[in-house]
């Protein structure tokens, strides 16, 4: 399900706050855990094995997009 | 041009046929990596003194800039925009959040070509490059950006 207009404002605020050296630092420090490499890994290679090129990458990826601000209006 | 009807393939090709030293940075890059994240824009980190063929290269797409080529370089970025944003990069050398100092020579000469379609490719940086991109100006979103980078760089691993 795609947010609401707000919460989908409210998302894109938060992620593109500006952090403090601080904040960064704190958040890189926490190791990545063993099963959240294992899943980025699983779907990194689900996607290169569904979009064999970097375009067809793009393309799903602005499809995707164009779908999540649809749902959102 | 409506963004819906923009050729993003035609796009890179024209960048590509440009010659124009362009690096493809941004969640983009990611998702050529082979991540799939979502991004609304196109994030270009380009050689100071190509930004008209850039912009000659932009123009049938109907992207226009936001500022004149002078402008650009004084300040180091600029965007091209219709109903699609491409945010381009032109400093020669960007500080990341703690004090690294990251020019863009050193990143072309690690840069790594791929392909996106037969006979289109666009450049992008070393894994690593990327990783500095992502901490000139860092937002929650870019830390995101950085754990899964460096999940695939301890992988060792190449589009």
């Amino acid at each position: 399900m795609s947010p609401g207009g707000d919460a989908r404002a409210r998302a894109i605020a938060a992620s593109e706050r500006r952090l403090t050296p601080e904040e960064v630092e704190a958040y890189l420090a926490t190791p990545v855990s063993a099963s959240e490499r294992e899943e980025v890994l699983a779907l990194v290679r689900w996607f290169r094995r569904r979009f064999s090129t970097g375009g067809e990458r793009l393309a799903y990826v602005r499809r995707a997009y164009r779908r999540w601000t649809v749902g959102a209006q | 041009m409506q963004g819906t009807e923009f050729d993003e393939l035609a796009f890179f090709a024209a960048v590509q046929t440009s010659g124009v030293r362009a690096l493809l940075i941004g969640r983009r890059a990611l998702v050529v990596l082979g991540l799939p994240v979502l991004t609304a824009d196109y994030d270009f980190w380009i050689h100071i003194d190509d930004i008209e063929r850039f912009n000659s290269a932009a123009a049938p797409f109907g992207l226009a800039p936001t500022r004149s080529v002078a402008e650009a370089r004084g300040r180091g970025r600029y965007v091209l925009e219709n109903d699609e944003h491409v945010d381009v990069l032109v400093a020669r050398a960007v500080p990341t959040i703690d004090g690294q100092s990251v020019s863009f020579a050193d990143v072309w000469g690690r840069r790594q070509p791929v392909a996106l379609a037969e006979g289109v490719s666009v450049q992008l940086p070393a894994i690593a490059d990327l990783i500095l991109t992502k901490r000139f100006a860092p937002r929650p979103k870019d830390l995101e950006d950085i754990r899964l980078l460096e999940i695939l760089q301890q992988e060792g691993d190449t589009p």
